[in-house]
């Protein structure tokens, strides 16, 4: 009796799909589920799920454009299409792209940062093919003029108002990167300088766009109660006449090994004085990112972790401490945030952190604290997959940072290999106290140690 | 792709003893399991000036047992792959918690164990008030958390609803060991709660915990809600609420909304919904998509146990800030005096019933519904025939519903910006104004 093969039998059904264009290419497991990979001759990438747990979809288009293919003097570009692209089209007026969706039911948004751009739409999963046709029509045919460019320009700087001016921690989250990265893109904003944002022309607008969004730059995500070879060619149909275009490589110049301590000081309408405190990192593909992000859960997840525990908790010198290994595709930041409590200095802060950060480079942590951080990883990961949308952003944002659309099961592998050790040595090799960058924010008025006098 | 016609499971409900209720949703997409611990009475019964004192409580649970440290608790949860959390509303408290599905029954053992022999040790207590104190102070570099307690504190001041839930510096500062163990005593007893558990758990199973749970809980009745209707000061007000440099405005205009209950509730929600509700509703459209003003603009009516303010929000730069009130209240008088068109109520009638698919899509949702039905006394129908009673909507009924509820003559302006800069101009935009008023950032 003939073994039944379901590679084999997509590869079948996509070579006699009449007009071709459609190639079956593998099966990826994700979890206990199967995820499959297609391509169009064009070059899109399509990733498809089933999931029936419910009756939605979600559509996912993530595109390989960040801020990092930016230009100086044209910042934030990569961002501003997150606006234009829900504006006029060839075939639509401004306006009813939302309509349309929203008449169906939809839930979309977008999101741009360093390496990437994507748009998503979850739908009732019986209208799915409608963000087939919307997204594949905006992927070519966006009218980019003046009203609607000098609109969305307008929008842009009242978020960057709202994100960064007017926010502590935006502020001094922007000036971190600016110090840390002076030469790499990753030394701007996503959402660009104020004066980047108010030049854009609609010419500018219209080069990026020939530039990078393009079927061959992108990735189509779909997770949800979909009939697979239905939902295919209608994205074929939809997709496979927009032509490939050139993608220039990319001009990316990387900094030189950071050797000294980058040190800013802001002044800001805040009560207490909050501390930035930066080393470089390694890039999200890099095998020592797993472990770092252990460390970072070792030290600073939750009210049981090591430097939490001895700041917050017991000598009540901060309110709040976060730390966050950068998953970017290049070589991004291991950060700390702290916010002192009143009457309390960063200096004050700075001399727990330090020691805590020597202790982990000294000695080994405890096999409970190594056990504790895993726990918390892998329930964030689960937590990650709850919903439909959610498992297409993993897929999504793990294709396109680094090619591998199932790797957060492989993080949560790396997670259970790492050990007390592998913690050590990371810590030897990323936290070097003469190469980091910090940025203090400090209260407008006398210092907060005189002003508690 | 005829899924959509699916019919979804819902959740169980069922008798826990004592007055204490349970629910259940399986659901095995991930190993996690949900649990919530609930009490049907909120800030909203606790002493004025003692507010933050439920949420206190509850966090206390976690800050020492019989036999554990609060540094022991913290560790035990982290290490079974748990998160805990309160959350505090004027009319209830829950505790959170969610597990990996393999360490279920040591999270429970656990659970059962704070929730039956907490020590509320008095060293703990000062921590934790000290700790308030400090997020609330923190809260402060948060434009937006100020204009939304500024709201809450004015538009219901005077009614319990005007205490936020996390309390004030100086009335987490009251709070003694006797309040927290007193309102314990009378707060965590069988009738006051429900248990709910979702994710990768069976009926049988979910029974088990929540029978666990409850059990060992002392006997005794639902903390009665005495809390009156709230109502609001007649005429036009304006609050400005003054932080320095500010490059920006947060923008609030609230007015008085419905109760659930009220037979116009729905029609309100559904025409809202036109005004505000959609990334193109007419506020939207004018404020941002036209004239670029603001990242965001919107307009929600709250659902609680009494009637609940309706209240829209944006956030200009602090020089568009009084065109953009101005806009804010012309669109508004507009909504009110003519309406929407039986074309808008058809096409936000489409988008609500088809995006309800969203409302429910994982178990826990469903769960979160029926939990809500259950602590709030909502109508038993209000989530599951959601879809039925938004279809019901006419344009009459919707219409009537905002002329009748939402008053253009009284309504309160709250607004967080660089008073010199921005006070008269606003001034100015309120048109008719009874009173205006400004306070410091830091004001509670």
């Amino acid at each position: 009796m003939a073994t039944r093969d379901p590679a084999a039998e997509r590869r079948a059904w996509a070579a006699g799909v009449p007009g071709r264009g459609l190639t079956y290419e593998r099966a990826h497991a994700f979890g206990a589920e199967k995820l499959h990979r297609w391509r169009l001759d064009n070059g899109l990438t399509v990733l498809l799920l089933v999931d029936t747990s419910a009756p939605v979809a979600s559509y996912h288009t993530w595109f390989k454009v960040g801020s990092r293919h930016e230009k100086p003097g044209k910042t934030g570009l990569a961002h501003l299409f997150e606006h234009l692209m829900f504006n006029e089209t060839e075939t639509m007026k401004a306006g009813v792209f939302d309509r349309k969706l929203e008449e169906n039911g939809a839930e979309t948004n977008a999101a741009t940062w360093v390496d990437w751009t994507y748009y998503y739409e979850s739908l009732p999963s019986d209208r799915i093919k409608l963000a087939v046709k919307l997204e594949a029509e905006r992927m070519s045919r966006l009218v980019l003029r003046e009203p609607q460019v000098t609109s969305e320009k307008e929008v842009v700087a009242n978020e960057r108002r709202y994100r960064v001016e007017d926010d502590v921690e935006g502020t001094a989250n922007e000036l971190l990167y600016k110090a840390a990265f002076p030469e790499h893109p990753y030394g701007w904003p996503t959402i660009g300088w104020m004066q980047d944002i108010q030049g854009f022309t609609p010419e500018d607008c219209v080069a990026f766009y020939r530039t990078y969004y393009a079927p061959n730059n992108a990735t189509v995500v779909v997770v949800g109660d979909i009939r697979e070879r239905d939902l295919l060619l209608a994205i074929r149909d939809a997709y496979g006449p927009l032509p490939t275009q050139v993608v220039p490589p990319e001009d990316i110049v990387p900094d030189q090994p950071q050797l000294e301590i980058r040190e800013h000081e802001i002044r800001k309408p805040t009560a207490t004085e909050k501390l930035l405190l930066a080393f470089k990192g390694p890039a999200l593909g890099d095998a020592d990112h797993a472990t770092l992000s252990v460390l970072s859960e070792v030290l600073f997840g939750g009210r049981a972790a090591r430097l939490y525990r001895s700041l917050v908790v017991e000598q009540e010198l901060a309110i709040d401490l976060r730390g966050w290994v950068s998953t970017f595709r290049d070589p991004g930041l291991f950060e700390c945030w702290a916010t002192a409590r009143e009457g309390h200095t960063t200096r004050e802060v700075q001399v727990v952190i330090d020691a805590a950060l020597a202790g982990v480079r000294s000695d080994v942590v405890t096999e409970d604290e190594l056990a504790r951080a895993k726990a918390r990883l892998e329930l964030g990961l689960l937590q990650q997959l709850e919903t439909i949308p959610g498992k297409a952003e993993q897929i999504g944002f793990y294709e396109t940072v680094l090619g591998d659309p199932t790797h957060a099961f492989d993080r949560v592998e790396a997670y259970r290999r790492t050990t007390a050790s592998d913690l050590r040595r990371v810590a030897r090799r990323y936290l070097v106290d003469r190469a980091r960058t910090i940025v203090r924010v400090l209260p407008e008025g006398p210092p907060a140690a005189e002003a508690a006098q | 792709m005829s899924a959509a016609r699916k019919v979804l499971p819902a959740p169980a409900r069922f008798d826990l003893g004592g007055g204490a209720v349970g629910l259940h949703e399986a659901s095995h997409a991930v190993p996690l399991v949900s649990i919530a611990v609930a009490f049907r009475s909120g800030a909203g019964v606790e002493p004025a000036d003692k507010s933050g004192l439920a949420r206190i409580a509850m966090r206390m649970l976690r800050r020492g047992c019989e036999g554990m440290t609060a540094e022991q608790i913290d560790f035990r949860i982290d290490v079974l792959g748990a998160e805990m959390a309160v959350d505090t509303s004027s009319s209830t408290v829950a505790i959170h918690a969610q597990v990996i599905a393999r360490n279920v029954e040591p999270f429970v053992e656990l659970l059962v164990r704070l929730l039956t022999t907490p020590t509320f040790p008095e060293d703990e207590l000062g921590r934790l008030k000290r700790e308030t104190i400090a997020e609330i102070i923190e809260g402060r570099d948060s434009d937006r958390l100020v204009a939304q307690k500024a709201m809450q504190r004015t538009f219901f001041e005077g009614h319990p609803y005007s205490r936020n839930a996390g309390g004030t510096t100086r009335t987490v500062a009251a709070i003694g060991r006797e309040d927290v163990r007193d309102f314990y005593r009378r707060r965590v007893v069988q009738g006051n709660v429900v248990v709910a558990l979702s994710g990768d758990v069976t009926p049988e199973g979910a029974a088990e915990i929540a029978r666990k749970l409850v059990a060992p809980l002392p006997a005794g009745a639902a903390v009665v809600d005495d809390m009156p209707e709230p109502t609001m000061r007649p005429g036009r007000r304006l609050l400005v609420v003054d932080k320095p440099e500010r490059t920006q405005t947060q923008i609030l205009v609230g007015a008085m909304g419905t109760s659930p209950h009220d037979a116009d509730h729905v029609p309100l929600v559904v025409a809202n919904a036109v005004f505000g509700g959609t990334f193109t509703s007419r506020l939207m459209r004018e404020v941002r998509s036209k004239r670029g003003w603001s990242y965001g603009a919107s307009a929600r009516t709250a659902v609680d146990r009494h009637r609940q303010a309706w209240i829209m929000w944006t956030f200009p730069a602090a020089t568009d800030a009084a065109p953009c009130l101005e806009l804010m209240l012309s669109l508004m008088d507009a909504w009110v005096r003519e309406g929407v068109t039986p074309r808008e109520l058809a096409f936000i009638q489409r988008y609500l019933v088809r995006s309800h698919a969203f409302e429910i899509d994982t178990a826990a949702k469903r769960l979160h519904q029926a939990l809500d039905v259950e602590l709030l006394g909502l109508p038993a129908d209000y989530y599951s025939g959601w879809t039925r009673h938004v279809q019901a909507v006419d344009a009459a009924t919707a219409n009537a519903a905002v002329k009748n509820r939402i008053r253009t003559e009284d309504l309160l302006a709250v607004v967080v910006g660089t008073a010199s800069q921005v006070l008269e101009p606003l001034r100015g935009a309120m048109g008719t104004l009874a009173e205006s008023s400004v306070i410091p950032f830091d004001a509670e």
